[in-house]
């Protein structure tokens, strides 16, 4: 092992024990994160933010943890039931963004010719129209809701995974295990989804755990645009609130909010950052 | 290779097709009717049904999306409907203002950031690794808005640093417009741009001709500024350049919290005011910067190694 | 060497960062700032409220508006006097000023301008009507100059529209003097003669600069275009050829103390330069205001809650900088429309009233106007005749009790059986909000809501095809006239006309259809305050507030008046440097 020859063996397993140190714990946040979001969704056990309890605008104090809002509702209880949205437009954009990158790539890089011509064609007269033209006009169509900030979040979302699926499953179907299998008589499907798509699995979590975050942030930006979640407490509308807060001295609903989101997202980058490093082949070992 | 790029420039016209065609059918087909809003709040019935005539929206949808196809190859976009000025001329003066902004904020970050991933892959695993990727993971994980409303509250107007927004075209006045925004967009770049630089760059340190080069005595820095960063050229060059055509389209939140008048803004407008030619200009624009950004890629490919051929 | 040259660009930054424009004290400027970018400046489109403000800047009409009276008042602008009113009331004669100059253009002869004639009013009014410029101001006119309509539908197949055919209600007595027939008595004519739709321009500018013309205003104003850059700035300049137009020398009781006419007397208009720029986000248009970086600001109606503490005080942070407030009640009224196409509304008028009973307008004026509106009881705002001062609306004041008897009497008790009802509403956080507090309000007496939130044209869309259930809008006056608002609720007018609710009642139109056509006067109050109380108890709305505009303004701005229609207003202001260097220092 050469490449542990520059430093020494110490540093090296302290730097991996700090890693996965890091990466644990951000598990955990991700995982209570979770949690806080299925409690939101069956409603038990978290504080109430549905009633005026105060008077409006109260900054952080004793009871209010985080003040209060327009409303006089407790802004922590926000905070805490904004989760709920957060995870649910992480989990379900993954859910409608990954398989449909996955199953486009592969099906172009696997079969190439003209399969493949008429996928690149599409992925690329996606991948040039800019997003933000995309994510209105989707939720112009299905009209306003959550179901509209789903479908736009996940259907701009599968273009950059589709691409490089179709690459690295170009390159593993030279590969001497896929001859094989053709040897053995291995039907395409089996090929593909049996012995190929494993190999590229790894490119699919880290993807998922980006897709989860970016899909976080984006909620901000549709709700800037008014085109966010109604009736019930996000981030984004939190934060969207906070433009006309700020000037006037209210802090607390943007810094909530804030603070909430960066430590998921914070979460999933690093958790992202570990789970390549252990997964990827092409660092195994090292 | 000149055949190839022929065959690629050639390749826009499919795209073009299929960039018009979404276009089309997400904004004339669903989106809101131009005609009342162009009018007014007191418009009758008869104006709107003439407005619709002049405009074209009576024509059948096949006919109309011919309309777009060929002002997308013909380059005449017409005037805007929501402020009737000639659109050429409206992204001739927009694209001054988002370039100034968003070419220095992009270059400073891309530079920025490969040098912070030599050196995070030179120190990797200890101690300065971690607290710089930490910092560019931890500033990228906040909300874009919250920068804005924060940075513009704290270091325009309470400290006095910047201007807190509006812009002048001339050189240099405008960095003192565009400094704050450009710093919120290195600050939002450094996490994704280090995190891919440094993934690109790890994968090399651990090819066998690192090794020889290592064996042959060479020291770890010329290894890493020689053969490293050289092998790492060609995804870097990817990530770097496909992100510049939407460049062109300016920074939209930025743009518009800091009254500088760039594309992003009129886009945002086109989009909120069912400004359909707008709508498709912007749209032509950014695909064909695309494909030929794109194309410029594989063309640095055989700069950056002469191994790759294009065919 | 990428570092040297990042070492050089970060310096230059920096370097940049510190030279930022100085203030200037050479002459009088003022900073404005506009909320939207600004669409040009032809007259026939200056359908909305911030283009309008720039064309009255340039450009000039017959009548404006007294900039100190109230009630507002009509005055002649370019006309000599008042018109002549024939005693049918259908034929107006104007006389128009001797010697007021267009502003020097290239598109006249040897570039100096020429002088404005009665010939360019025929053609300006003409141009309202051309089929192929489809003026947003077009409504002002439909129907009712005599001829117009007729030359309007004979030019829309034509190739080219044809400005010398004679049109019978236009027609010219000599230079200065040119007569309107109407085709029908319509007593809010005069007003639309102080409207930005109907103001002068020439027609040789129009040809030369062609479809260009937006971007090169050229009028008989008190300012000169300088620089215009549509999103971002727009600078202008005292106009050297302007008339010998004064400041006046009286106005309400009040004014004298206001000192609001110090400057009596003096030629307008009052400072050399005017910068407006085009700031579109709050915070950066209140945090440019408190640095003293631009002079007034007209607080955006739906979040000025951030100028005032109790209810009518400027903030001490900013009275401290020698900021001055002004509070005025606009002429608007906030609403819920219900669509009356839906026969869950339609017939139903206790369901309608139970809603608005369900409303708590007390707490809706403390969250959002910071207790600055007035809570309205019908469809006119105070400040315009019909508007009945007794009147109390008998299904506003929140009850729940009475609410949800009157539910239950609709066939719906406790809100069952009543589907989920779709209020739609903008985007905008304010609004956003308060459809967060509409919902939360009808869910008392067991009504469900749903918020959707749409971009301005997909609301526009939805009032226009029907299909809007219910919405929050606002109207604001186009003038000082209740015809203005009722027609709001006048049967014919509905969508895709301005009754977007599509409310129809046979009784309303009558009496509206007589009301509309007759010269103010008791007789026509009384129809009106007919209307006004119908309007009320039929609740075809609930009925929101009449909002206060709030705006705040400098120290050094003198003559600061709130004027409802405010595009003459930039040339009476004036701005005391002396001030300006003193003020700037508590910065």
């Amino acid at each position: 092992m050469s490449a542990q020859d520059t430093k020494s063996l110490w540093a090296d397993a302290f730097s991996r024990l700090v890693r996965d140190r890091w990466a644990l714990i951000s598990l955990v946040i991700v995982m209570v994160y979770a949690g806080v979001a299925v409690l939101a969704t069956i409603g038990w056990g978290l504080p109430d933010w549905r009633t005026s309890q105060a008077a409006e605008y109260l900054a952080p104090n004793g009871q209010f943890w985080l003040g209060t809002d327009l409303f006089g509702r407790d802004v922590l209880a926000k905070v805490i039931h904004g989760t709920k949205i957060a995870m649910s437009v992480g989990l379900v954009t993954s859910l409608i963004a990954i398989p449909i990158g996955v199953f486009i790539g592969a099906i172009a890089g696997y079969f190439g010719g003209w399969i493949d011509d008429i996928i690149s064609w599409f992925i690329t007269t996606f991948s040039s129209i800019p997003n933000i033209m995309l994510l209105i006009s989707i939720t112009l169509i299905m009209g306003k809701g959550l179901l509209s900030v789903y479908l736009a979040l996940g259907i701009t979302g599968w273009v950059g995974l589709a691409r490089l699926i179709r690459g690295e499953v170009m390159k593993h179907k030279e590969r001497e295990y896929v001859h094989a299998a053709s040897a053995i008589g291995g039907g395409h499907f089996r090929k593909l989804f049996i012995h190929i798509l494993p190999n590229v699995m790894h490119l699919v979590i880290i993807n998922t755990s980006l897709q989860f975050q970016t899909a976080i942030k984006s909620e901000v930006i549709l709700s800037y645009l008014g085109l966010g979640v109604q009736g019930e407490p996000s981030w984004g509308t939190m934060i969207d609130d906070a433009r006309q807060e700020l000037a006037r001295g209210v802090w607390w609903q943007l810094a909530g909010a804030t603070f909430a989101m960066f430590l998921v997202v914070l979460a999933f980058n690093i958790l992202g950052d570990a789970l390549r490093d252990s997964l990827d082949p092409k660092l195994k070992g090292k | 290779m000149t055949t190839y790029i022929i065959r690629r420039l050639l390749y826009m016209i499919p795209v073009i097709f299929g960039v018009s065609f979404i276009i089309f059918v997400l904004f004339n087909v669903v989106a809101g009717d131009p005609a009342p809003l162009l009018l007014g709040k007191h418009a009758t019935a008869q104006q709107i049904h003439d407005l619709r005539e002049q405009l074209g929206l009576n024509k059948p949808l096949f006919a109309q999306y011919m309309d777009v196809v060929k002002s997308a190859f013909t380059f005449d976009f017409g005037r805007s409907w929501a402020t009737r000025q000639d659109i050429i001329e409206m992204i001739r003066q927009g694209a001054w203002p988002s370039l100034t902004l968003t070419i220095p904020a992009f270059a400073i970050s891309t530079i920025l950031s490969i040098l912070l991933s030599l050196v995070v892959a030179f120190y990797r695993g200890k101690g300065i690794d971690l607290t710089i990727r930490f910092l560019c993971i931890a500033g990228q994980s906040i909300s874009s808005v919250a920068y804005i409303l924060f940075f513009q509250y704290f270091f325009a107007y309470k400290l006095g640093w910047f201007e807190i927004s509006g812009y002048e075209p001339e050189f240099p006045i405008f960095l003192s417009y565009v400094a704050l925004p450009g710093i919120i967009w290195i600050v939002l770049s450094l996490g994704p741009d280090v995190r891919f630089f440094r993934t690109v760059i790890l994968d090399e340190i651990y090819q066998d001709y690192v090794r020889t080069a290592r064996a042959k005595g060479l020291g770890e820095i010329t290894v890493l500024l020689k053969h490293v960063l050289r092998n790492a050229m060609i995804p870097i060059i990817t990530y770097v350049v496909i992100q510049i055509p939407f460049l062109i389209l300016g920074a939209l939140l930025l743009e518009s919290f800091f009254s500088i008048p760039g594309l992003g803004g009129i886009t945002l407008n086109a989009l909120n005011s069912s400004d359909f030619p707008v709508i498709k200009a912007m749209a032509v624009l950014s695909s064909i910067a695309y494909i030929m950004f794109s194309l410029l890629t594989d063309v640095l490919y055989t700069l950056a190694d002469p191994r790759v051929k294009l065919k | 060497m990428s570092t040297r040259l990042f070492g050089l660009v970060f310096a230059f930054m920096i370097a940049a960062v510190g030279c930022s424009r100085e203030q200037n004290f050479d002459e009088k400027v003022l900073n404005l700032i506009t909320p939207q970018k600004i669409k040009g400046f032809d007259p026939i489109y200056a359908a909305d409220l911030y283009a309008s403000n720039e064309i009255g800047k340039v450009y000039e009409g017959l009548l404006e508006f007294h900039y100190l009276k109230r009630p507002y008042e009509l005055t002649p602008n370019l006309a000599e006097s008042m018109p002549e009113v024939s005693a049918d009331g259908l034929t107006y004669t104007f006389k128009v000023k001797k010697g007021v100059m267009f502003q020097d253009s290239k598109a006249f002869p040897g570039g100096k301008g020429r002088e404005l004639k009665a010939d360019d009013f025929i053609y300006s009014i003409r141009r309202m009507a051309d089929p192929k410029l489809q003026s947003t101001g077009w409504w002002l006119l439909d129907g009712k100059i005599a001829g117009l309509n007729q030359w309007r539908e004979k030019n829309a197949s034509a190739e080219k529209v044809n400005y010398e055919e004679e049109v019978e209600g236009l027609k010219k007595v000599d230079d200065y003097t040119f007569q309107f027939k109407l085709a029908k008595p319509f007593p809010q004519f005069l007003y639309a003669l102080a409207m930005p739709f109907t103001f002068a321009v020439a027609k040789e500018v129009v040809e030369f600069h062609g479809q260009e013309f937006q971007n090169y205003p050229v009028g008989t104003g008190p300012f000169k275009l300088e620089k215009f850059d549509n999103s971002n700035r727009i600078v202008y300049h005292r106009n050297p050829s302007f008339r010998e137009k004064l400041y006046p020398s009286e106005g309400e009781a009040t004014d004298e103390a206001a000192g609001l006419l110090a400057d009596a007397g003096k030629k307008l208009p009052l400072v050399d330069k005017v910068i407006v720029n085009i700031v579109v986000e709050s915070q950066p248009q209140w945090l440019n205001f408190q640095k003293g970086s631009a002079d007034l600001l007209a607080v955006p109606k739906d979040n000025f809650d951030q100028a005032i503490v109790g209810g009518k005080n400027l903030h001490p942070d900013m009275a401290k900088k020698g900021i001055r407030l002004s509070m005025v009640n606009a002429l608007d009224t906030t609403y819920v429309a219900f669509n009356h196409t839906d026969p869950l509304f339609k017939d139903n008028i206790k369901l309608r009233q139970a809603m608005s009973l369900a409303y708590d307008h007390v707490e809706s004026n403390k969250l959002f106007y910071n207790n600055t509106a007035t809570i309205a009881q019908s469809i006119i705002p105070p400040g315009i005749s019909g508007h009945k001062k007794e009147y109390k609306n008998p299904y506003i004041g929140r009850n729940l009790e009475m609410a949800k008897k009157l539910l239950k009497e609709a066939g719906y008790p406790e809100g069952k059986g009543l589907p989920e009802l779709n209020y739609e509403t903008v985007g905008s956080t304010v609004s956003r909000q308060q459809g967060e507090f509409f919902a939360k309000n009808m869910a008392d007496i067991g009504i469900k809501i749903r918020i959707s939130t749409n971009t301005w044209p997909e609301l526009v869309k939805k009032t226009n095809t029907k299909t809007a259930q219910m919405f929050g809008i606002a109207w604001g006056a186009d003038y000082p006239d209740a015809e203005n608002f009722f027609g709001l609720l006048f049967g014919p007018n509905e969508s895709p006309g301005s009754n977007s609710s599509n409310y129809k009642n046979p009784t309303f139109d009558k009496i509206f259809a007589q009301a509309s056509i007759m010269q103010d006067g008791p007789e026509r109050t009384a129809l009106y305050e007919q209307l006004y109380e119908m309007a009320g108890n039929e609740v075809p709305w609930i009925y929101g507030m009449h909002r206060t505009s709030v705006s705040v303004y400098q120290g050094w701005v003198k003559n600061y008046k709130y004027i409802e229609f405010n595009h003459t207003q930039v040339q009476y202001l004036n701005a005391d440097l002396e001030a300006k260097k003193e003020l700037l220092k508590k910065f």
